[in-house]
C-alpha cells in the first residue's frame, strides 16, 4: 500500500510537470506562429473588351430543353386572352403583345413596363386546370430578370385564393415572400413552369428589372391546360 | 454693347456651359473596364509612388501625374478612399481647358470663329462624354490643341517662349498616348500642304536656337515623364519600342475592327434598337462650309488663310487616317473631331460674315442656335440619361448600371462578416470579365483573382465567390449546398454570378428585415 502511494506521489509531480511543459510548449508554439498572410493573385490588366450590341442566343445553354409531359387534351389557353398590368402606359409596345402568339426576340415584339416591381395579368376567361406555363421576358440578349414570381387565382384582384407557383425572389425585395426557385438566364426557348394542374382563371406575373436595365419586359406568356371538368 | 464685349460674354458662357456639362454628377456612370484599369494603375503611383511605363497597356503617364494633385487634395495618399469624381475631374478640367486654348488662335481665326468653335466644344456630345471619362483622350486633345495654338503664336511672334511652349506640348502629347503619332503626321503634312497652297508672307525664318529650344523642351518633358522622373530611365526607350505593339494592334484590330465609315456614320446618324436618334451632323455640315471658307478669297476679318488651310488639311488627314485604321473605338474620334469642330466654327463665322443683310444674319444665327441647342440636348441625354445604356453610340462595352448592385451586395454582406473589409473574396473569371471589380473592391484587403476554378483552391468556405457565367455551372455544383447564388449584369451579354455563403446570407437577410 505504502509502496503504491509512494509511486502515485512520484508520478503526480511528474504528471504536473508534463502538463505544465506541454502547456508552455503550446504557448511557445502559438507565440512562434504568425498570421498566415495569403498572397492572393492580382487582376490581369487587359485591353478594352468587346462591344456587344447584337443578339446572341446560342451562347448561354446550347442545350435544348427535354420533353415535358402533360395530360392528353392539354391545349394553349392564353392566345389573345385579355391582359392587364401594373403599368397601364407601357414605355414600349402594348400589353396585348403578352398573349399575341408572337415570340420573336426582335424589336417590336415586346412590351416594356417601367422600373421597380411590375406585373402583368392574364385572364383565361374561365377556370382551367393548368399544366404548363411558358414565359419569355426578353430573349435577344443574355439577361436575368429579378424577382420572377408567378401567382394564380380565381379572384381577379388576387386577394383570395392566391397560389404562388414560381418565386425566385431570394431576398424578398419584391415583398411577396422569399422564394426558393433559382434565377435563370433568358433564352429563346422561354422558361417553363410546371403548375401541377392547379385550378385558376387568372395569372399574375411579377418581375423587378433585369441585369441589363431597370425595366420589365414581356415578349410572350403561354398558358396550357384543360377545362376543369375534363 | 460692343462686339468685343458680346464675344467675351459668349465665350465665357461657353466655358461655363462646358464646366457644368463636364463636372456635374461625375459618379453617375459606373466605371468602364478601361477607366478602372487606369485608376488601379494610378493607385500604385498614389500609394507607393510607383510608376513604370508599360509599353503594352495603359498608354502614357500624363494622366496619372495629372491626377496626383487632385487625389492628394481629395484623399491624401489613400487609394481606397479615392472616388470616381476625383479621377474624372481631371479629364473634365482638361476638357474645359480645350476651350480656353482657343483664345490663342487670335489672328488665325476670326473672333466669331473662336467663339463658335468654343461653343461646339462645350456642347458636343462626343466631346462632353469623353471629358467625363478617366482615359487619356481628352488630355491628348488638350495637348494637341496646345501644339496648334503655341505653334501659331510662335508663327506670329517668333519668340523663343512660344517655341518652348510648342515643344512642351509636343512632349506632353507624346507622353499621353501612342496614337499621338497619327496627329504628329497630320500636323506636319497639314503645315506642309498649307504652305504649298498659301502665298501668305512668313514673318522671317525661325532661328536655329529656337529649333533647339523646341526639340530640347519636347525631349525633356517626354524624358521626365517616361522615366518616372529619373526612376526608370528605360521608360523613354520603351516608349519608342511600344510603336511596334501599337502598329500591330492597329492592323490586327480583332473585335475592335470596323469598316472605314464607322466614325463618320456614328457622328452623322446612330440609332440602336428602340433608342433615340443621335446625330452631330450639324458640326460636319458646317465643317464643309469651313473648308470652303479656308480657300475663299474673301476670308473673315481677323483670320489667316494659312491657319485656316492648315486646320483644313490637318482635319482632313487625321480623319482619313483614323478612318482607314481598322482598330476603332469611339474615343479615338476626338483627335480628328476637334479639327472638324474648328472647321465648323470657321464655317459658321464665314456664313455670318458673308450674310448680306440683317434678315440673313438673323436667320443664320437662328439656325446656329437651333443646332447648338440640339447638340446640348443630346449631350444631356448622353451623359445624364443614357450614360451607361448601349443605345447611346458613345457607350462602348460599358459596365452595366446593374454591376453597381453587385458591388452594393458585396459591401452589404461584408458588414455582417466578422472580418468586414478583410473578408476573403475569390473572383474566378476571364481577365476581361474581372474589370472593373479591382476598382470597386479596392477597399477590401483580401481579394484574389483567378482565371480557372481549379486554380482558386477551396471555395466552399469562402464568404463571397464571384464567377463568370462559363464557369458558373462548375461553381454551382461545388457551392449548391453552401452558398446562395445571384446573377448581376457586367456588360451587355455578360453576366457575373455572386455566391454568398449561406450563414452570411442568412445574417444579412435577418438584419435587413
Amino acid at each position: 500500500m505504502l509502496k503504491r502511494m509512494f509511486k502515485i506521489l512520484m508520478v503526480l509531480p511528474l504528471l504536473f510537470l508534463l502538463v505544465l511543459d506541454t502547456g508552455m510548449a503550446l504557448q511557445n508554439d502559438n507565440q512562434e506562429k504568425v498570421v498566415l498572410e495569403l498572397k492572393l493573385p492580382k487582376p490581369m490588366f487587359v485591353g478594352t473588351p468587346r462591344n456587344i450590341r447584337s443578339a446572341n442566343l446560342e451562347r448561354i445553354t446550347g442545350k435544348k430543353r427535354g420533353p415535358f409531359y402533360v395530360p392528353p387534351g392539354t391545349e394553349l389557353l392564353s392566345l389573345n386572352k385579355p391582359v392587364t398590368g401594373s403599368d397601364t402606359a407601357p414605355v414600349i409596345g402594348e400589353l396585348e403583345f403578352v398573349t399575341d402568339g408572337e415570340k420573336s426576340g426582335e424589336e417590336g415584339y415586346f412590351v416594356e413596363l417601367g422600373p421597380m416591381v411590375q406585373w402583368v395579368q392574364v385572364d383565361l376567361e374561365d377556370a382551367y386546370s393548368l399544366h404548363a406555363i411558358l414565359i419569355w421576358h426578353y430573349h435577344s440578349q443574355a439577361r436575368v430578370y429579378r424577382d420572377v414570381i408567378v401567382q394564380v387565382s380565381e379572384d381577379p384582384d388576387f386577394i383570395t385564393g392566391v397560389k404562388t407557383i414560381f418565386n425566385n425572389d431570394h431576398d424578398n425585395s419584391a415583398g411577396l415572400g422569399i422564394g426558393k426557385d433559382k434565377e435563370y438566364i433568358e433564352v429563346n426557348e422561354g422558361r417553363l413552369i410546371d403548375p401541377r394542374g392547379v385550378k385558376a382563371r387568372y395569372l399574375r406575373l411579377f418581375s423587378r428589372g433585369n441585369t441589363s436595365n431597370e425595366m420589365n419586359h414581356y415578349v410572350e406568356v403561354e398558358v396550357y391546360g384543360k377545362p376543369v371538368n375534363e | 454693347m460692343s462686339k468685343k464685349t458680346a464675344f467675351s460674354g459668349l465665350f465665357l458662357l461657353a466655358v461655363c456651359a462646358a464646366f457644368v456639362f463636364r463636372v456635374v454628377r461625375l459618379d453617375i456612370r459606373p466605371m468602364h473596364h478601361d477607366e478602372a484599369n487606369q485608376a488601379v494603375k494610378f493607385g500604385g503611383l498614389l500609394e507607393r509612388g510607383e510608376y513604370t511605363y508599360d509599353p503594352v497597356e495603359h498608354h502614357g503617364p500624363t494622366l496619372y501625374y495629372s491626377s496626383l494633385p487632385f487625389a492628394w487634395v481629395s484623399t491624401g495618399n489613400s487609394f481606397a478612399a479615392l472616388d470616381e469624381r476625383t479621377l474624372r475631374f481631371v479629364p473634365a478640367l482638361f476638357g474645359v481647358g480645350i476651350i480656353l486654348l482657343l483664345l490663342l488662335f487670335k489672328d488665325g481665326f476670326s473672333r466669331s470663329a473662336i467663339v463658335v468653335s468654343g461653343i461646339f466644344v462645350a456642347v458636343s456630345p462626343l466631346m462632353v462624354f469623353y471629358s467625363r471619362f478617366y482615359i487619356q483622350e481628352t488630355l491628348l486633345v488638350f495637348f494637341l490643341l496646345g501644339v496648334i495654338a503655341a505653334s501659331w503664336r510662335y508663327h506670329v511672334s517668333r519668340s523663343w517662349g512660344w517655341a518652348a511652349a510648342t515643344g512642351v506640348f509636343i512632349g506632353l502629347m507624346y507622353a499621353t498616348k501612342e496614337t499621338c503619332n497619327i496627329s504628329f503626321g497630320a500636323l506636319f503634312m497639314g503645315l506642309l500642304l498649307a504652305r504649298i497652297f498659301t502665298r501668305e508672307p512668313i514673318n522671317g525664318k525661325p532661328p536655329i536656337g529656337h529649333a533647339l529650344v523646341f526639340f530640347g523642351s519636347a525631349f525633356v518633358v517626354a524624358f521626365l515623364l517616361f522615366s518616372s522622373f529619373f526612376q526608370n530611365p528605360r521608360g523613354i526607350v520603351d516608349s519608342i519600342l511600344s510603336f511596334q505593339n501599337y502598329l500591330g494592334k492597329a492592323g490586327e484590330a480583332g473585335f475592335h475592327s470596323y469598316p472605314w465609315p464607322y466614325y463618320l456614320k456614328m457622328l452623322t446618324f446612330s440609332r440602336y434598337g428602340t433608342g433615340p436618334i443621335w446625330s452631330e451632323v450639324f458640326i460636319p455640315v458646317l465643317a464643309i462650309v469651313g473648308c470652303v471658307a479656308a480657300f475663299h478669297p474673301r476670308r473673315p476679318k481677323g483670320s489667316s488663310s494659312l491657319f485656316m488651310r492648315f486646320i483644313f488639311f490637318f482635319a482632313l488627314l487625321a480623319t482619313a487616317v483614323y478612318s482607314l485604321i481598322p482598330y476603332k473605338t469611339p474615343w479615338n474620334m476626338l483627335p480628328f473631331f476637334i479639327g472638324i469642330i474648328l472647321l465648323a466654327g470657321n464655317g459658321a463665322a464665314f456664313l455670318l460674315d458673308r450674310s448680306k443683310n440683317l434678315a440673313a444674319w438673323i436667320l443664320i444665327l437662328l439656325v446656329l442656335c437651333t443646332g447648338i441647342f440640339h447638340l446640348g440636348y443630346q449631350s444631356h441625354s448622353a451623359n445624364f440619361k443614357f450614360q451607361a445604356d448601349s443605345r447611346n453610340p458613345y457607350v462602348y462595352a460599358h459596365t452595366s448600371s446593374d454591376f453597381l448592385n453587385l458591388v452594393r451586395r458585396v459591401e452589404d454582406v461584408s458588414r455582417f462578416h466578422p472580418d468586414q473589409k478583410d473578408m476573403l473574396i475569390k473572383v474566378i473569371t476571364h481577365p476581361d470579365e474581372a474589370w472593373p471589380l479591382p476598382w470597386y473592391l479596392r477597399g477590401f484587403t483580401r481579394v484574389g483573382y483567378w482565371q480557372e476554378a481549379a486554380m482558386a483552391g477551396v471555395v466552399e468556405d469562402v464568404p463571397v465567390v464571384i464567377s463568370s457565367i462559363d464557369i458558373t455551372e462548375e461553381m454551382q455544383t461545388k457551392l449548391m449546398e453552401t452558398h446562395q447564388g445571384e446573377f448581376f449584369g457586367l456588360r451587355p451579354e455578360v453576366l457575373l454570378a455572386v455566391h454568398i455563403r449561406k450563414d452570411l446570407w442568412e445574417i444579412f437577410l435577418e438584419n435587413r428585415r
